[in-house]
């Protein structure tokens, strides 16, 4: 009996392990966790496999899911690059040394501000925040679509408005940041606890609040373009603005893991995506990043920011302050 | 309950040592590394972790939010539980009837949490179908109403199940007894059928508080602000913040009211003595009933929840079919051409998983019941306690420990499917094990004692005595595990790798990602796959002869 059930586990793991080896003895294979979308992180491993050859295992997790998961196995690394995620993840991950210092061959074609000074990680992609309101609802109240963070606060929207929750998620970090840019830290806060009556749920991604309000269940949110804009392409009644006060912008990025099992692959990988080529996929996918390599013409009109007014934060600064404020928003705003 | 009478015998140290090892390995040793990450801090012991939760009022109310919703959906969970198993154990159904009923029972358990709680967004959100049609403009869901129905509809199969294998077998004789001797049919369900479900009731009431206290899903998208509770702080401190120290900490908090819970139900249910299968009951005779009004009552109460199972699931149906939900209603495959082509690896892991965890769940479940029960040996106690630990825990918790403690040192496993078994098994074996004890608890030990004085071993009187009267309990508890195998997150969403995805996994994946149809097409997937599975389980048991009527076993 007792060997048996020994026997049973040891079997298992042997198999496992056999598994494990088959699949990664036969085929140049890369493993990578990301952040984007299943839809989109298909299409660009895919054109990747294309490309190259090399065949790509992958899952999908939300940036602090990512990253709980890499310091978990930072002493045994199971994937060799990390896809997407914003900036300020890959810095919180640095602290525990998480990633690896590696230069992209056409470096030089992102621009500086877009990527880590240290090699860690490089950008490849902008995605601006944005107000994604019904427009039913807005027909029904004889509203105008929220052209500034204050029309937010209006009693129409009273436990109207999904958001992100910024325990969970990259998208509501980018919201205090937005505001914080806009109103000063303080007074970005105040907001906040003014903007919570309206609320009526935080959702712990940040696509969550999206089809809620595509479905009616409720009025408006903040949510990343390039959530905003798919709901949009399912022709479902919503409309996209801006604040004139402006929004700042999260850089969707790369990078590779300190201590990968296929560090060639894991470099031909962030090579590959930070070339033109993953720009262009973007571009004829629709996929909604805005793409920021050099030498990659944007045909869709909504990703034209020219008419909106952005602010910059940097992200080693956001990194840094993340957990402050999202302390603060736990025990001022969500109380 | 343990009969001291029974020799020690040479069989017992290597089983009782194999057991030991196993749960050391896959429960203790993940426990303590846990232990060291909460309260070390540099090699150094601290209390700063827990201090910092104890300090914040958010934190404090999601403990006093925890322990209110557990007991609240443990009332109504059992209470459900028990109405339903007392309809088609007590009360005269066609057999096609009763089928169905257990049938619909189930899908609220073998359907991932996230689904029905989307269903219940649809109905009784904001704009919800049910509100529109009952003209009720401002009920609000996300919260505690959220939250209580959502959970009591997903665990009260777990009571129903608990229950129905325990008035299964008690003989109607005894109530007859009471019948004949001039009770009330109500009097008789009092002072008879009632006490002697006591232990099924208790481990029910046990295993939902249990269960509601560890649920992350549920909350996670009914709770909102407004209401937080332990598992979701826990689970938002850790993925959210990165805060590994700090969700642990708020995770030990849930251990304290799920352990207290846990010693009160076994010093409660093991002062009665509630010996049914005596081994000395004549021919017996066909179930009377509790009377007219009582039976509508009872059936009126299921005829309700059915339905409002049903509606949900429909709305779930609808979803998988529609093209794009609440918008364009015209029919399609696509979301489930999707399923078979982008969800095919996952759901040939899904599978593979729960198959290779049941049985291993199974003989775990009998073991571990069998010793605790009827062996005496040091340390008894603490290996029933050890083997329910697991399940106390928050599942996400559950899955961060054994990140750590398996993903270097001596034993590395994370990226296998050994790391999935295993946290299944040791986590949802919980109700095998508990259902087995209750069952244990019904039969005499003179029986086993009767195989054991006529000469026979003790292996084969645990073989041809004990197991067969156990079965139905084994069933329930084995067919519990293979369901959470298939459907549960909390502990996996943690344990799953590139090699190895989960059907849960993806699920929660379209749900964030927003392809509704495609997550309702999974989960329609997922919901048969588990009914076919269980119903294969169901024969395969009828096929091999176990057909138990209280009478002691058939081999």
């Amino acid at each position: 009996m007792s060997r048996n059930h020994r026997g049973t586990f040891g079997l298992l793991t042997a198999m496992a392990l056999v598994l494990v080896f088959c699949g990664g003895a036969f085929a140049a294979t890369l493993n990578a966790y990301t952040v984007m979308p299943e839809k989109y992180a298909s299409k660009v491993f895919e054109q990747f496999t294309k490309d190259t050859g090399i065949k790509v295992n992958f899952i999908r997790f939300s940036s602090g899911e990512a990253l709980a998961r890499l310091v978990a196995e930072k002493n045994n690394p199971q994937v060799d690059v990390l896809l997407g995620g914003p900036a300020d993840v890959y810095t919180a991950g640095q602290k525990d040394n998480v990633f690896a210092v590696y230069v992209p061959k056409q470096q030089k074609l992102t621009p500086a501000e877009y990527r880590d000074p240290g090699n860690h990680w490089t950008g490849i992609g902008l995605i601006p925040l944005c107000f994604l309101t019904n427009t039913d609802f807005l027909k029904k109240n004889s509203l105008k679509a929220p052209a500034a963070w204050g029309d937010l606060l209006a009693p129409a929207y009273k436990n109207g408005l999904q958001m992100a929750d910024a325990r969970t998620s990259g998208t509501a970090t980018e919201r205090i940041y937005s505001l914080i840019a806009v109103y000063g830290v303080d007074g970005a806060f105040d907001y906040q606890k003014k903007l919570h009556k309206n609320v009526q749920l935080y959702t712990k991604s940040g696509a969550g609040g999206a089809l809620p309000i595509a479905q009616g269940q409720a009025a408006s949110g903040v949510f990343y373009l390039v959530d905003a804009l798919d709901i949009q392409q399912q022709k479902y009644p919503v409309v996209i603005s801006y604040p004139k006060e402006g929004v700042t912008f999260g850089i969707e990025a790369t990078g590779m893991i300190a201590g990968a099992k296929h560090p060639e692959e894991a470099k031909k990988f962030i090579d590959w995506a930070t070339s033109p080529k993953l720009g262009e996929l973007f571009v004829s996918q629709k996929i909604n990043y805005i793409p920021i390599v050099q030498g990659v013409k944007i045909q869709n009109p909504a990703l034209d920011m020219s008419k909106v007014k952005l602010l910059k934060v940097g992200a080693e600064h956001k990194g840094d302050v993340r957990k402050k404020y999202v302390e603060r928003w736990v025990n001022e705003v969500i109380r | 309950m343990s009969s001291s009478s029974m020799k020690k015998d040479p069989a017992l140290i290597p089983v009782i040592t194999a057991l030991w090892l196993a749960l050391g390995l896959f429960v203790i040793y993940p426990f303590i590394k846990l232990l060291l990450t909460t309260f070390t801090v540099d090699g150094r012991f601290t209390m700063a972790n827990m201090t910092l939760v104890f300090q914040n009022s958010y934190d404090r109310l999601a403990f006093v939010n925890s322990i209110w919703l557990a007991i609240a959906v443990a009332a109504m969970g059992t209470f459900l539980g028990f109405v339903f198993a007392f309809a088609v154990t007590r009360i005269k159904l066609p057999a096609p009837v009763r089928w169905f009923i257990a049938a619909v029972t189930v899908l609220p358990l073998i359907s991932p949490p996230f689904t029905s709680s989307i269903a219940l967004t649809l109905s009784l959100g904001p704009n919800g179908i049910i509100l529109k049609f009952l003209g009720i403009p401002d009920f609000n869901i996300y919260g505690f109403w959220g939250t209580w129905i959502s959970e009591s509809l997903t665990y009260f199969p777990v009571a129903f199940l608990t229950i129905t294998s325990v008035l299964a077998c008690i003989d109607p004789n005894l109530e007859d007894a009471g019948l004949s001797l001039g009770g009330s049919p109500f009097k008789v369900f009092r002072t008879v059928t009632l006490p002697l479900t006591m232990p099924a009731i208790a481990n029910a009431v046990l295993l939902l508080f249990a269960c509601s206290l560890a649920d992350f899903a549920t909350p996670l998208v009914l709770a909102g602000h407004q209401f937080p509770v332990l598992p979701t702080q826990a689970y938002l401190q850790i993925t959210g913040l990165y805060d590994l120290k700090g969700g642990a900490a708020l995770s030990f908090a849930l251990l304290v009211p799920a352990l207290v819970v846990f010693f009160l139900q076994r010093f409660w249910v093991g002062r009665k003595n509630y010996v049914t299968v005596s081994g000395k009951s004549g021919a017996q005779t066909s179930i009377k009933g509790m009377g007219r009004a009582g039976e509508t009552v009872v059936l009126a109460i299921c005829a309700a929840v059915i339905s409002f199972i049903l509606f949900l699931y429909a709305l779930i149906l609808a979803g998988a079919v529609t093209k794009t939900w609440g918008l364009d209603n015209s029919l399609t495959l696509d979301s489930f051409t999707y399923v078979f082509t982008h969800g095919r690896k996952a759901m040939i892991d899904t599978l593979i998983i729960a198959c290779v965890a049941t049985p291993i769940g199974g003989f775990l479940a009998v073991c571990i019941a069998y010793v605790t029960q009827r062996k005496n040996f040091a340390g008894r106690a603490l290996m029933e306690v050890v083997s329910l630990l697991n399940f106390a825990l928050p599942g996400t918790v559950v899955g961060i420990a054994y990140i750590i403690a398996f993903n270097s040192g001596p034993i590395v496993l994370t990226g296998t499917m050994s790391i999935l078994v295993a946290a299944y098994v040791f986590r949802y074996d919980s109700a095998g094990i508990r259902s087995v004890i209750a069952s244990l608890q019904q039969i005499d030990p003179s029986l086993e004692e009767a195989s054991l004085s006529l000469g026979a071993t003790s292996v084969g009187t645990f073989r041809n005595v004990t197991l067969p009267l156990v079965i139905p309990a084994l069933i329930a508890g084995m067919k519990y595990l293979f369901i959470h195998s298939m459907t549960a997150i909390s502990a996996t969403i943690f344990l799953v790798s590139v090699s190895w995805s989960l059907l849960t996994a993806r699920i929660l994946e379209c749900m964030t990602e927003l392809q509704f149809g495609n997550a309702c097409a999974f989960s329609v997937v997922l919901i048969l796959l588990v009914f076919g599975f269980n119903g294969m389980m169901t024969l395969a048991i009828r096929a091999a002869g176990f057909n138990y009527r209280g009478q002691g076993g058939n081999k």
